[in-house]
């Protein structure tokens, strides 16, 4: 139901939204922060994730219980590909990591070109449906419904991310990440495994992206091997709000856009919404040239 | 990774041997002369492909221009793209301009728009920048789709007038070609004289070091503006070329994945590479025609191939070479033109510094600093580690801006000018840890310094082309005679990062005086310098000082600082503590104390220096 | 060390290689065919975002040519489909077109996205090839005046009307809402829709657009639904149709929801659910419900292993068509096939075929389906004395 003012709703919305584009962006500012580099193929590992919970789905959800066979999928996804994103980043990325830094984005490009092409080719070109397995009942929230799903997505992305702060911040695994991050000499030095670490943040990365990829299809079924390229886009952006390589940043930036989208899509018009998100995003760089949260890098002189 | 690293390796080509060598030199000649040739041999099929080859070998030396010269990571270059076809196709329906007529409409619109891009990004590092140029790609794209009225929406334009030249129409395959490869040239002769000109070397110095660029004297904010308008100004060629070709244009051409195209252009040819751009344009636009064969698999086998290629070359297919060429062959000696500088009164102020405050949070690096800098002296600023002396020279230079103080340099006020602009006025600086651009040659790091003394600017460039030997010239002789100075003129095609350490602390020196300032800041110059080479020094800058040049250093070695300084500066805790000769200095209990209350190696040196000091 | 070589080498090969292939690509180029096949062009988007489409049309015209192989063919020659992918993409769509001509095709059935067809039809003017265009509703297709356009589907100019007249006449409504999704198609159908509805009193309450792949569209929905219109029209693809019925039934609008032609496809069941039930659609008449397709449908199903899309019923044709104007014309010649495909009377799956000076389908229909207990049923059609009558199959 939409509230006689629809404000309310379009602030669900928004948060709504935002959940997918938080979870997304933080596996672009963690790659980032470790090894500089934009992931233009993350966006499509959301994809990868969002096909391999559908395949699963399909193999079980006849057999078990719904509630196992969506955890199942997500597990499944998450770890599969956390795998590929591992692999990518280990044969493809590493090896760059000391040439010219065009090319390790250009090569970042190529490896989203094809997984875009390797899953048109595999599962076909028409969208794949996920099984409408969540309920459609909610509860009333200021007026505004807000269904059982819609809370469990917001819940289940806070989740995660606050998961991922955790691990980066209290563990000594996380702490080892953050060093490498900050100088990788002297972490190396310091005799952490740099290669390992790069490996893991592109797994932990990967793994959020897997989950906002299955959440995604779980939540409005329908999937299709391009799904990736606007997301990706929007939650590197958001991760670029929140100030590249900041974790809470990003997690704060792509609620931010999720709400952007959703309030200029309601009041203006959506088809400039894209366009108003990047003027705020402009509008922000020029006051804070390094994001909402980033660090000012101070330069010894 | 360092960038100096990475243009290293992109400049660094292949060694060549000789026979190959002059294959090299000429290879852009003959991959024109094939692309000329091609239509010769060529069906309609591969003559459109080979336009569309010529229209993103175009697109990447537009592009190059911002990203392999000025080292700004542009994401959304397709927008001059869309701006340069969208003025042409508009003009020639609305407003019936000829294609011919309207082409310097395009530019201008492009060049505008080059500019009003490239603004809001100048603060930004590169990867902010990337997200910026990336929205205002989307931004133009999106206006276009839905301005239906003006630009005809999603449906675009359509229905464009051929283009003639005479009467002669050009509809023809091959004669679209033809005009593709004319405008290749316009573009390719036009970055070529960039590329050799002041600009194009301040570019090299913006992309190694931006900072250190500023610090020399080039005006980093002009500069990396003038390189996005520039780069526009070819794209506002390429755009009304696609327009005549179709006779129709619509947003989808211009979206982000366009922009990321001709990205790939430019990597995968070379980064900085004209020859490259052409190669790059074949590969990228003409694989993914080569593998239809491969029909479903076609762009997945383009991937495939991209991956590869970034794998195993990814300086690019053809990077710049870079030419050990001896830039002073053939230079004839100067008539000994060391004209002694005008007798300019010794003695007077040159630099003056009151009350300069600088707090960083709640530190005061530097509190209430005051002292004078006299036409001609030696003055040395000494003092323990984390006195507040660099953060002197960076308030002094402009490169951080000062809470409070008055800086004078010849009564001119430097207060909230830009470095650059401090250098233009006659004051130039050496860095701590040495700044130089490690990937340009020992010449071409002495004509970045250079840079507030030639002549210049991109107007004069175009109109007096016929002064372009007598200026190379010019500048060439300068910097010679700077190089000679420090000792360095045999080492002048050498890469700066080949020297060893103390020859690229003369280098660093020669760039600063390269600018021919009335005042020259060292920091810390015998940092790391063996004794011998630190004689050398001391010799240096007593030879500076003769050529007229005032001169103000930073140092701990106290040898040094005794040895030359006509007199001393003691700063402890961002303070003054007191100034005077070496001599009287070295006596006063409260310098003793300042250093001794350290574990200050430096403060035990005092009494042994005083003792061994040759008088 | 440094390869020079192997860097000169490897160009250097680059290069030969690709200018050969190009060059020896297509050798002669198009009109004559020479072998023991006639060569027929094909171009859609296999790749891309559309490539569901393509892939579909291309299906449609691999039955047509074996169908008609069966039959003997061609002037005793065996019909043979060349397919070029046009990604969607004008440049691509250009180059496509130049593959085909130069691999000797001698017509060309085919195209999805006018965007495409554009450049595409400007390409085989230019050779004096005919176009027999299957899914490009673009108006302007058939308004430049080239003698090569010819096309079995109706126009958007034509579905607007249609829809306005629907919803005014049949559903009457009295406020409209118009979505559409910026791309040339939808945005073309939406500006006939909305002009043919002003002209008809209705009140459209908003004509905007929204940006396809999101798939989170409830903001946009919410502005919609709060202006409490009677009917949403979207016509737009069916990827986001899907998506947008599902969430406007879930923000609790009742009341009806209408797609264009371009919605129409099993997957917006798939995503829509029972959300879809009740959602009508304006379309050229689809392959099941037209009498005669149950052996087209069920041999599609049994080659490719899922059910038709849209548009392959209508490439069937368009090919059966090209074919059928080679053997009256007696010669593959381009301008003696041109005048005999403008005399076409053939009777195909999609009804009769013919062509009018334009080239545009002469006597196009339209009607509207729905969708009862997640499946598409025929609904309403317009009888020749303007009244909505069932339409059922005939």
């Amino acid at each position: 139901m939409i509230a006689a003012s629809p404000f309310v709703s379009y602030l669900i919305n928004g948060l709504t939204i935002g959940s997918f584009l938080a979870l997304v962006a933080l596996g672009y500012t963690m790659v980032y922060g470790i090894i500089r580099l934009i992931n233009f193929a993350h966006g499509d590992l959301f994809m990868v994730g969002a096909f391999l919970g559908w395949t699963v789905l399909n193999v079980v959800a006849s057999r078990l219980p719904i509630a196992l066979s969506v955890l199942m999928a997500l597990l499944v996804a998450m770890a599969l590909t956390g795998a590929l994103g591992t692999v990518i980043s280990r044969m493809v990325y590493q090896p760059l990591l000391r040439a010219p830094r065009l090319s390790i984005l250009i090569a970042a490009l190529a490896v989203s070109l094809g997984l875009q092409n390797g899953v048109l080719l595999l599962y076909g070109p028409v969208p794949k449906t996920y099984p409408h397995v969540l309920p459609a009942s909610g509860l009333s929230l200021a007026g505004v419904r807000v269904s059982y799903p819609q809370l469990g997505m917001f819940l289940l992305s806070l989740l995660l991310m606050g998961a991922l702060y955790l691990f980066v911040h209290r563990t000594a695994v996380g702490t080892a990440m953050r060093a490498l991050a900050m100088d990788q000499d002297a972490a190396r030095l310091m005799g952490i495994n740099v290669e390992r670490h790069i490996m893991l943040a592109f797994f932990l990365g990967s793994l959020l992206a897997a989950a906002a990829g299955v959440m995604e299809g779980l939540y409005y079924t329908q999937i299709s091997f391009f799904m990736g390229f606007l997301i990706g886009l929007r939650a590197f952006t958001a991760a670029v709000l929140g100030g590249i390589g900041n974790i809470p940043g990003a997690m704060v930036a792509g609620f931010l856009i999720g709400l952007l989208q959703s309030f200029s899509a309601g009041y203006l018009s959506a088809q400039w919404t894209d366009v108003f998100v990047f003027v705020v995003l402009i509008l922000v760089l020029v006051v804070k040239p390094t994001g909402l949260f980033g660090e000012r890098v101070v330069e010894r002189m | 990774m360092s960038r100096r690293r990475e243009t290293a390796l992109v400049l660094t080509g292949p060694r060549v041997g000789r026979p190959l060598a002059a294959l090299r030199r000429h290879s852009l000649a003959l991959l024109l002369l094939a692309a000329l040739l091609f239509p010769l041999v060529a069906d309609p099929y591969a003559l459109d492909v080979g336009i569309t080859v010529l229209t993103f070998a175009m697109l990447g030396i537009g592009l190059n221009i911002v990203v392999g010269y000025a080292g700004l990571l542009d994401l959304g270059y397709a927008a001059f793209f869309a701006i340069g076809a969208y003025t042409s196709a508009l003009l020639s329906l609305h407003l019936h301009v000829g294609f011919w007529e309207g082409l310097p409409l395009c530019i201008l619109a492009a060049a505008v728009s080059g500019a009003i891009i490239g603004y809001p990004t100048l603060r930004l590092r590169s990867d902010y920048l990337a997200i910026v140029t990336l929205g205002f790609g989307e931004i133009v794209r999106i206006t276009a789709t839905n301005l239906t009225g003006l630009t005809g929406g999603p449906n675009g334009l359509y229905g464009l007038p051929v283009p003639k030249i005479g009467h002669f129409e050009l509809t023809s395959q091959r004669s679209l070609y033809l005009l593709g490869f004319a405008f290749l040239l316009v573009s390719l002769g036009f970055s070529w004289a960039l590329f050799h000109s002041r600009l194009g070397r301040a570019w090299n110095s913006v992309r190694e070091d931006e900072t250190a660029a500023e610090a020399a004297g080039i005006p980093t904010v002009r500069v990396k503006l003038l390189a996005y308008v520039l780069g526009a100004v070819v794209a506002g060629l390429a755009g009304p070329f696609f327009a005549a070709r179709f006779g129709a244009i619509d947003p989808t051409s211009f979206t982000f994945l366009q922009s990321v195209t001709i990205l790939t252009v430019v990597v995968v040819g070379g980064m900085g590479s004209l020859p490259g751009m052409l190669v790059g344009a074949v590969v990228v636009q003409g694989l993914p025609e080569l593998l239809r064969a491969v029909a479903r698999w076609r762009l997945l086998a383009f991937a495939f191939a991209l991956v590869l290629l970034m794998q195993f070359r990814p300086q690019g297919l053809w990077p710049v070479p870079h030419v050990r060429r001896d830039p002073f062959a053939g230079l004839p000696e100067e008539p000994d033109a060391q004209a002694t500088p005008a007798a300019a009164p010794q003695g007077e102020v040159l630099l003056h510094v009151h009350g300069l405050v600088k707090r960083f949070g709640g530190v005061a690096a530097v509190d209430q600093a005051s002292f004078e800098v006299r036409r001609g002296e030696i003055l040395s600023i000494i003092g323990p580690n984390g006195a507040g002396k660099t953060t002197v020279f960076n308030c002094v230079t402009g490169l951080i801006r000062s809470n409070r103080g008055e800086v004078r340099l010849a009564g001119r006020s430097l207060r909230r000018l830009r470095p650059h602009q401090v250098v233009s006025l006659g004051m130039a600086r050496t860095f701590q840890g040495i700044r130089l651009f490690k990937g340009m040659s020992v010449y071409e790091n002495v004509m970045v310094g250079a840079y507030p003394t030639q002549l210049g600017g991109l107007w004069r460039g175009i109109t007096h082309l016929h002064l372009r030997r007598e200026t190379d010239l010019r500048n060439r002789l300068h910097a010679r005679r700077w190089l000679r100075f420090v000792g360095l003129e045999d080492k002048a095609a050498r890469l700066a990062s080949e020297l060893a350490y103390g020859e690229q602390r003369r280098l660093e020196i020669a760039r600063a005086l390269a600018s021919e300032p009335q005042l020259l800041l060292l920091d810390e110059p015998g940092a790391g310098t063996n004794p011998s080479e630190k004689n050398d020094l001391m010799e240096l800058i007593r030879r500076a000082r003769g050529e007229g040049v005032t001169v103000l250093l930073i140092e701990h070695d106290m040898r040094l600082v005794m040895g030359i300084s006509d007199r001393v500066v003691v700063m402890d805790q961002g303070r003054i503590l007191t100034e005077g000769t070496p001599a009287e200095v070295q006596r006063d209990e409260r310098v003793i104390e300042a250093y001794l209350g350290r574990e200050d190696e430096s403060g035990w040196e005092i009494e042994e220096e005083v003792a061994t000091r040759p008088s | 060390m440094w390869r020079a070589r192997r860097l000169i080498g490897s160009c250097a090969l680059l290069m030969a290689i690709a200018l050969a292939v190009a060059a020896c690509g297509g050798g002669g180029g198009g009109g004559t065919s020479g072998g023991g096949s006639i060569k027929i062009g094909v171009p859609g988007p296999l790749s891309g975002d559309y490539a569901s489409a393509g892939t579909d049309i291309v299906n449609g015209a691999k039955l047509a040519a074996q169908d008609v192989n069966a039959k003997g063919g061609a002037l005793g020659k065996k019909i043979e489909i060349v397919t070029a992918d046009d990604a969607c993409d004008a440049q691509t769509a250009a180059q496509a077109a130049q593959k085909l001509l130069s691999s000797g095709v001698v017509a060309v059935a085919g195209g999805y996205c006018s965007a495409a067809s554009l450049p595409e039809l400007t390409a085989f003017h230019r050779r004096g090839l005919p176009f027999v265009m299957d899914a490009s509703t673009n108006p302007k297709l058939t308004e430049m005046g080239f003698k090569e356009a010819f096309r079995d589907i109706g126009r958007d100019d034509e579905q607007g009307p249609f829809a306005a007249k629907f919803v005014a006449g049949f559903l009457k409504a009295k406020k409209v809402a118009v979505i559409n999704d910026n791309t040339t198609y939808s945005k073309g159908l939406a500006v006939s829709t909305v002009d043919a509805l002003k002209k008809a009193g209705v009140n459209v309450v908003f004509d905007q657009a929204i940006t396809p792949g999101q798939q989170d569209y409830t903001p946009t929905l919410t502005k919609v639904i709060s202006s409490n219109p009677d009917v949403v029209y979207y016509t737009g693809y069916f990827t986001e149709a899907g998506l947008l019925v599902k969430q406007a039934r879930q923000l609790g609008y009742r009341n009806t929801f209408m797609g264009g032609d371009a919605t129409n496809d099993p997957t917006l069941l798939k995503t829509g659910g029972p959300a879809a039930n009740d959602m009508v659609i304006t379309t050229a008449p689809l392959a099941q419900f037209l009498s005669g397709t149950e052996s087209f449908v069920s041999a599609y199903e049994k080659q490719f292993g899922h059910g038709p899309g849209p548009y392959s019923v209508y490439e069937y044709d368009a090919v059966q068509v090209v074919a059928k104007a080679i053997q009256a014309a007696g010669s593959t010649d381009s301008a003696k096939l041109i005048d005999s495909l403008r005399g076409t009377r053939h009777s195909g799956l999609t009804g009769d075929i013919s062509f009018d000076a334009k080239g545009d389908r002469a006597g196009v229909t339209y009607i509207t389906i729905t969708v009862r207990n997640e499946k598409f049923e025929a609904y309403k059609k317009l009888d020749d004395s303007g009244k909505w009558v069932d339409a059922t199959a005939a």
